[in-house]
């Protein structure tokens, strides 16, 4: 009995810790912005909220889109391309390295999206009139996530840059056998 | 057996069998409440939420998604490896893949907080 009483104040010395911290955090964050930008945040919030839905629409249409396009590409070509080259028994190393990168960002940026997406989602969930640092907060976390979709985008870009290089050489490797055949 | 005796039985089974039916109709609503809350668990951790336009807040965007994407054409994953075959998809691949890149998706900044009005 006395050591679940002993349990119970140290879990209530915790929580009181833990909530200390936090609330110290969100003061902190609640102090970094003035009473001029808390007051233009609410001034600006109707409109601001119709850019974030207006964006939240055309991201996800870009997401079904583009997100369509890569997975086609990894399908239909790259896994084609890589398989037509294997049955003939032909190298492919380099092309299937690249494909697999390829597929494992394709599965970041699909999960960076969902995280987004949550965040942005979030942001509009909140009322920008009575809480303005949580809103603009929440802003801030979907901005981050965003970036971060984009970074991803990029890698993919890289990707397919790579995947030309390797199809470049595997042509090249071909046209070399070819030759050394005749010869 | 005299018939008071017999309704009374009657009106007993009567009883245990509504007490039953009911059980079954709560039972069954718990199961496919159950049921409802693991499929939406699903639908939004999979990210099929994400991918769904006939959401209410994708309405003006729905019309624009693409559904066909034939344009990529249809490379065999069988047959020979020759010259041919390899110029083939080379230029079937460059089509797509400058179609992709020449898409600056989710660049830009239009979360900042200037953009936003925020600051």
């Amino acid at each position: 009995m006395k050591i679940s009483k002993k349990i119970l104040v140290g879990c209530l010395a915790l929580a009181v810790a833990l909530s200390s911290v936090v609330f110290l955090h969100a003061s902190a964050l609640s102090t970094l912005m003035t009473s001029r930008q808390i007051q233009q945040i609410r001034d600006n919030c109707v409109t601001a909220k119709n850019t974030l839905n207006q964006l939240h629409a055309s991201d996800a249409l870009l997401r079904v889109n583009i997100g369509q396009t890569y997975e086609s590409i990894s399908t239909k070509m790259m896994e084609k391309f890589n398989k037509r080259a294997s049955n003939n028994n032909y190298n492919n190393d380099s092309l299937v390295s690249v494909t697999n990168a390829y597929g494992q960002t394709l599965d970041v940026f699909r999960s960076d999206y969902i995280a987004y997406e949550e965040h942005l989602s979030t942001a509009l969930s909140i009322n920008c009139q009575d809480q303005p640092v949580s809103f603009f907060d929440a802003v801030a976390l979907a901005r981050a996530e965003r970036n971060q979709v984009h970074t991803d985008v990029v890698r993919l870009n890289q990707y397919l840059d790579k995947y030309q290089t390797a199809l470049n050489q595997f042509e090249k490797d071909y046209q070399d056998a070819v030759k050394g055949a005749k010869q | 057996m005299d018939e008071p005796k017999v309704m009374a039985i009657v009106n007993e089974m009567s009883n245990s069998g509504k007490r039953r039916f009911l059980l079954f109709i709560i039972m069954s609503m718990i199961v496919s409440s159950v049921l409802v809350v693991v499929s939406m668990q699903l639908y939004n951790s999979s990210g099929a939420a994400q991918l769904d336009l006939s959401r209410p807040g994708y309405i003006s965007v729905r019309s624009q998604a693409m559904i066909d994407n034939s344009d990529f054409g249809d490379y065999s994953s069988t047959g020979s490896i020759n010259q041919s075959a390899i110029t083939e998809f080379k230029s079937l691949y460059k089509k797509q893949a400058q179609k992709t890149k020449a898409v600056d998706a989710f660049g830009g900044d239009p979360l900042s907080a200037k953009a936003l009005g925020l600051n």
